[in-house]
């Protein structure tokens, strides 16, 4: 197996030397160094790390400027910061937009090989919920409509929503919250809403809104259950959903730039309704 | 909602943006909006959960979206909305309501976590927001349209 490949951004350069010394001397290699926001881009490109440590106080920039420039570029770029402080905002902050890790200094160097390989080690749990999440959702949408409208629920899968999925008319976009968090798609012709909601109501729909306020329900239901099972087999995903948000005319396009979705079609009597789910790694062992 | 509600996003624009390459970011109206409005262009959906849930969306029409892209880039020329350009945008969104959450620890609620982006692009497209009274503030950010749709409620 190959050396994981390694980015030191410092702009001291005794901290620079220190920390590539503490790299080489474990097996890693650095493959490239920038003390500068101007050189930082230019060396990530060319040299293609695989995880890029980052000082956070430089003269000119701080470390968080130049992991934003950095996820600007790569939004999969993995990154830990190091640095002499450390308080819970400037933490949770870096957590929020995909930073790997934080590392105060001075660095241990068992740390920070450590982190280095938690960053670019598998993640069971993630790994998890990439290879069962969408079942569950399934699993959930299934129980709901088979339960509300006593009717059968077929899927077939959905490989194409690479870049964008053309919505069939309304669409609710559900947040899910925890330690890997994501995004749940729900997307259905505006006949097919509708005649959930005969079919629930018994009678015809009042107007628009109703048919939307079903849509939005379904949305908070399936997702919640789901959520419920998932923390169910194992609590430390800690999912929580947020309330949706609907979408809906003709032609509007959907898409998850930084984020990879998976997703079905599931047959129902009441017509098509896709199902897109998708979750992003959160963040490695805080040290 | 109370209008107060909206200031850690103000804030996180003027932290954020300029580290993206802008130089002006000017709040203009800031106005309530009831749940559903139309929209032309792109919308960018972040969900929020914590004492206070919903969302934050940003719009724009497609180009102020490309020309918002070009800036993120260091002004390369972007003819359309493509994947890199989407990337980008949904980044700044990322990063925005990230540092949004962290102006809110500072007025007491430090719970808050973000999903991931979703984005929307309609030329006649239509959205109803979690929050039923929710807040739209328009910005003009270096001769840019964008605005920017608080909906949150309490938990």
């Amino acid at each position: 197996m190959s050396a994981i490949k390694v980015m030191v951004v410092d702009d001291s350069l005794f901290s620079r030397t220190f920390i590539v010394e503490i790299l080489r001397d474990s097996g890693l290699e650095v493959v490239g160094e920038a003390d500068s926001y101007d050189s930082l881009i230019e060396t990530y490109e060319r040299c293609k790390p695989d995880v890029v440590t980052m000082d956070i106080v430089m003269p000119d920039i701080d470390g968080f400027e130049c992991s934003r420039a950095l996820f600007v570029k790569d939004p999969n770029a993995k990154i830990i910061l190091v640095s002499s402080m450390k308080d819970e905002e400037s933490e949770a902050e870096a957590r929020r937009i995909g930073i790997s890790g934080y590392i105060q200094k001075p660095v241990d160097s068992d740390y920070l090989v450590q982190m280095i390989n938690n960053v670019m080690a598998p993640d069971i749990h993630y790994d998890h919920l990439l290879a069962y999440g969408l079942e569950i959702f399934k699993e959930s949408l299934t129980q709901n409509i088979s339960r509300m409208t006593k009717s059968p629920v077929s899927f077939t899968s959905y490989e194409n929503f690479g870049d964008h999925y053309l919505s069939q008319g309304i669409t609710a976009v559900t947040g899910l919250i925890g330690r890997h968090s994501g995004s749940m798609i729900l997307d259905m012709s505006m006949e097919t809403a509708e005649r959930i909601v005969e079919m629930l109501l018994k009678r015809a729909h009042r107007n628009r809104e109703e048919v939307l306020a079903m849509v939005a329900e379904l949305a908070n239901i399936i997702a919640g259950v789901a959520c419920s099972m998932l923390n169910k087999s194992d609590k430390t995903y800690s999912l929580s959903v947020s309330p949706p948000s609907l979408f809906y005319g003709t032609g509007t396009e959907i898409m998850s730039p930084n984020l990879k979705m998976d997703a079905v079609t599931a047959e129902t009597n009441f017509g098509n309704i896709f199902l897109g789910v998708g979750f992003k790694k959160g963040s490695s062992i805080w040290m | 909602m109370d209008v107060s509600i909206i200031n850690p996003l103000l804030t996180a624009f003027t932290e954020v943006l300029p580290q993206l390459g802008f130089q002006s970011v000017e709040r203009r109206k800031v106005s309530k909006i009831e749940a559903a409005f139309q929209y032309n262009g792109i919308l960018l959906n972040i969900s929020l959960f914590g004492t206070v849930k919903g969302a934050i969306l940003f719009g724009m029409d497609i180009e102020a979206a490309k020309k918002f892209a070009s800036k993120m880039m260091m002004d390369m020329p972007v003819a359309e909305l493509d994947v890199m350009a989407r990337s980008a945008i949904s980044e700044m969104g990322n990063m925005v309501c990230a540092n949004t959450c962290t102006q809110f620890t500072k007025i007491g609620i430090t719970d808050l976590d973000i999903s991931p982006p979703t984005l929307m692009i309609s030329e006649n497209g239509e959205a109803t927001l979690p929050v039923p009274k929710s807040i739209v503030v328009n910005f003009l950010i270096d001769d840019i349209e964008l605005s920017a749709y608080v909906s949150l409620m309490n938990k």
